[in-house]
């Protein structure tokens, strides 16, 4: 790695990413068990021969998870802890906490206490904190894991202004490729514990098998760019800005707007965005509820109502009373004022045990959802208290055949992938049959692979139990965009709800409410205007109707 | 009322209504998330906050020891003084509440266990003498005396307690390393309290939420009404029993995070240098050498009355 360099890694969950950024900054094997061959030079020093703070002054790192490695009380204190370990003066201290909280946009906030943060300005706070030890590289893991794709825009800047501006150099470890690939200037591609790929990133997709076979995801304009090879002029656009400029003023446009009247709309979903629900009975309902938490609303005056057997997926900035909304459903928290009612029957709070048998709510950390010493114990657990309906549609041994665990019933859940950890988890709760299915943030962390997987098998659910389904995520391009129907938050309440396809039409609302819509959507909106009423959310489709357009209108 | 059966009621009524409400009350009024609020530091603009954290340090250091040397007139002085500086500190609603509780709690279940076990040499002044079909429990009634001892022996308490939840809430952190260090003591002593104060919330905040999922699992913790007396048992069995099922997933979490922090630590240079530097400077004012001069005062004052047995404890 040059000074100023920014380096991508990516790969399939397990492939050793996290590991060889360990190695990276010396913490193998003298902090992680394990043996390390080969050696990790900063110029001529080894870093096995340094103690762990002289090799955190070369390379720092950022861990995955920013609530579990900022020690200190407040911002200030947090970034200043290092400092004070290398028993710095105080003006050195003070100024390195000074640039460390500029740089990172976090001044503002310097006296704020940690626990009062979300998760952006943990993870800002992280980086300040790391960075305060002056490393000359910079290892982050999974640094976006807990952003919405706003605020994961602003830490990239933040990354990308510190590589430019001070020679840091970065490696970044993401799934996110697609929002992280425009940041780069290397794009690692890892599996099995080996590097099978690394270049820049305009030409880290030209042969595409090993991303294929590795189940990482191909960023949307990567693969538009070599789809329309012609109209990019044999440029790979990495970013919808770049998709843009390359197809401003190519037939392509005309061809899409001709298109545009060809993309299908779901069933009942018109024009006009409104809370539709369907025809039938709500399954699930919320009348005028408000949220208070001292005295600041997270769920403001919300009304919605959801039917029978949709998906709909709830998307909002960090705060906007997503999870807060759909907790309700199971009895966590009170409603300031209003009713959620499933089927009709107001839902009591705090009895979340009466209402976990009608609603069954798959956590973030599907890892605290997990109980027993074996598989088969973990989807027993519920059963053993409480009794199954007389005929459900999925029992403890439908669910083994279901789920795959046949053959693995003795295992203990934690010899399980995290993977297999969240299927486990999403076939105990779906054991007794409960009536709506809600996942929070089902695909944190996860590779595309493994996304695919997890969708394809919430599909087969679906189709056997008619489950309804409300998802809660920030992953727009792969959860969001394949739900019947979408819903906007932004600050408590309900700003948008109809069909995916109108939904990110609209990217000036999304965006001004903290939400990026997919980057097919904004290229979409960029070319024909903002007063698009519909979107088409995947490539395949784009091209197909494109192809069309531009054979009615003539163009070639 | 003078009848054995009414005498009986009333006798199991004072023996088990304290028991029964000191829980009811914690969960009601303080709970998981209140616990967690106990031990957080308020950021505000007050002269309390403002202190030498070494004097901070000191002051329940001193008052514990006037509570302990001196006699029961005196304590009830010292026990004001340590409730004086609230008033100063103004906290929020929030903490008032749960402080309340907890010394409420511990007065309540002091002055109460006192009367109803401690019992002085003869003659003994009952202020409710227990039938033969309680007494058999061990208690033989509640005492005057034994409820005014209660009483001062829970007030010794509260004074430290008390003088210790006043620095807490006012003293970041990062404030007490730095007294730590001025005292010469180890780093680990100032990262010990530093990481068990930040981090005790997060574990009562993980405890809520594997609790939670629990019940999400199918787990029933929905609690009785107060009058559903026969529901009761197998409410507290079944908590009983959450207790060894929530235990795999925390200890799971904890010691994951913990291994990260450790590096996390390693990573930041922690143990690098024998001493620390440190980002505030704390420069001793006229008010910190008045709050020096007045402990300083009180706890030698204390000390030479005690000499000359004024105030003193009377021992056996």
């Amino acid at each position: 790695m040059s000074a100023g360099e920014v380096v991508l890694i990516t790969g399939a969950s397990g492939c050793g990413k996290s590991t060889l950024a360990l190695a990276l900054c010396g913490l193998i094997p003298s902090r992680v068990h394990g043996e390390l061959r080969g050696s990790v030079r900063f110029e001529d020093r080894s870093l096995r021969e340094l103690a762990p703070h002289e090799a955190s002054q070369l390379v720092g790192m950022v861990f995955q998870n920013p609530n579990l490695q900022l020690i200190n009380q407040t911002v200030q204190s947090e970034v200043a802890f290092g400092p004070e370990n290398l028993a710095l003066p105080q003006p050195e201290i003070a100024a390195r906490v000074q640039w460390c909280l500029d740089v990172t946009g976090m001044a503002k906030m310097r006296h704020a206490a940690v626990v009062s943060l979300s998760g952006g300005e943990k993870q800002r706070t992280a980086i300040a904190a790391t960075l305060a030890m002056r490393p000359r590289i910079l290892v982050l893991d999974e640094p976006l894991s807990d952003l919405d794709p706003v605020g994961a825009q602003e830490v990239l800047a933040t990354l990308q202004h510190l590589a430019r501006e001070s020679g840091t150099g970065i490696v970044v470890i993401e799934h996110r490729v697609d929002e992280v690939a425009p940041w780069a200037d290397r794009v690692v591609l890892m599996s099995g514990g080996k590097i099978i790929g690394d270049r820049p990133p305009r030409e880290a997709w030209e042969d595409q098998a090993p991303w294929l076979a590795t189940g990482v995801g191909i960023p949307d304009m990567v693969r538009l760019s070599h789809a329309l090879p012609d109209v990019f002029g044999g440029r790979v656009a990495l970013s919808v800005e770049e998709a843009v400029s390359s197809l401003a003023e190519t037939w392509f446009v005309p061809a899409l707007a001709g298109a545009a009247g060809d993309v299908p709309m779901p069933d009942g979903a018109g024009d006009q965005l409104a809370g539709t629900g369907g025809g039938t009975p709500p399954v699930l309902s919320w009348d005028g509820v408000s949220v208070d938490f001292d005295g600041k609303l997270a769920v403001d005056d919300v009304t919605l109502s959801i039917a029978e057997g949709e998906w709909v997926t709830l998307v909002g900035a960090n705060g906007s009373g997503k999870s807060t909304l759909t907790g309700l459903t199971v009895g966590l928290g009170k409603p300031s004022s209003g009713t959620v009612r499933f089927r009709g029957k107001p839902v009591r709070p705090g009895r979340i045990f009466e209402q976990s048998a009608h609603t069954a709510l798959l956590l973030q950390a599907a890892d605290e959802m997990l109980f027993a010493e074996t598989v088969l114990g973990e989807l027993e657990f519920g059963t053993r208290f409480r009794a199954l309906p007389p005929d459900p549609v999925l029992d403890v041994e439908g669910a083994i055949d279901f789920f795959g665990f046949r053959g693995l019933e003795q295992t203990s859940p934690w010899e399980l992938s995290q993977g297999g950890r969240q299927r486990l988890a999403l076939a105990a709760i779906l054991v007794g049959a409960p009536g709506v299915l809600v996942l929070d943030e089902p695909t944190t962390g996860q590779d595309a692979d493994h996304k695919r997987a997890f969708l394809h098998l919430l599909d087969r659910v679906r189709e056997r139990t008619g489950l309804t389904v409300v998802t809660v995520t920030h992953d727009i391009r792969t959860v969001a965009s394949r739900a019947s129907r979408v819903i906007l938050l932004g600050e408590g309440r309900v700003r948008l709800d109809g069909p995916a396809s109108a939904i990110f039409a609209r990217t000036g609302e999304l965006e001004t409410w903290g939400v990026l819509a997919p980057p097919l959507a904004r290229l979409q909106a960029d070319l024909l205007g903002s007063g698009q009423s519909r979107v088409l959310l995947d490539v395949d489709s784009l091209l197909a109707a494109v192809t069309a357009g531009a054979a009615r209108s003539g163009a070639s | 009322m003078q009848s054995l059966f009414a005498r009986t009621v009333i006798s199991y009524l004072m023996v088990f209504a304290v028991p029964m409400i000191l829980p009811v009350a914690f969960v009601k009024l303080v709970g998981l998330g209140g616990l967690r609020d106990l031990v957080t530091y308020e950021a505000r603009d007050t002269p309390l906050h403002k202190l030498d954290p070494r004097l901070k340090v000191l002051y329940p250091v001193g008052m514990g020891i006037l509570s302990i040397i001196l006699s029961w007139n005196f304590m009830l002085i010292v026990f004001a003084l340590s409730v004086l500086p609230w008033i100063w500190l103004r906290p929020s609603r929030q903490k008032i509440r749960v402080l309340m509780v907890m010394v409420i709690g511990p007065a309540l279940t002091g002055f109460w266990s006192q009367g109803l076990y401690y019992l002085p040499n003869p003659p003994i002044h009952f202020l409710y003498k227990f039938p033969w079909t309680i007494s058999w429990l061990g208690s033989p009634g509640i005492t005057t005396f034994g409820m005014v001892f209660g009483l001062q022996q829970t007030a010794r308490v509260l004074v430290t307690v008390s003088t210790s939840m006043l620095v807490l809430v006012s003293t970041d952190v990062g404030d007490f390393t730095w007294a730590f260090e001025r005292f010469r003591a180890p780093p680990q002593v100032g990262f010990a309290l530093t990481a068990a104060l930040r981090f005790l919330p997060d574990m009562i905040s993980r405890t809520t939420l594997v609790l939670r999922a629990v019940e999400l699992r199918g787990y029933d913790l929905s609690r009785p009404r107060w009058f559903q007396v026969a529901r009761w048992p197998d409410y507290v069995r079944r908590v009983c029993r959450c207790v060894v099922i929530i235990t795999v997933p925390l200890l799971v979490g904890t010691l994951r995070g913990t291994t990260t922090m450790a590096m996390v630590a390693d990573a930041r240079g922690f143990g690098a240098k024998k001493r620390r530097g440190s980002l505030i400077e704390h420069h001793t004012t006229a008010v910190d050498i008045w709050g020096y001069a007045i402990l300083v005062a009180l706890v030698v004052t204390a000390v030479v009355l005690n000499h000359f047995h004024i105030g003193a404890r009377v021992y056996g």
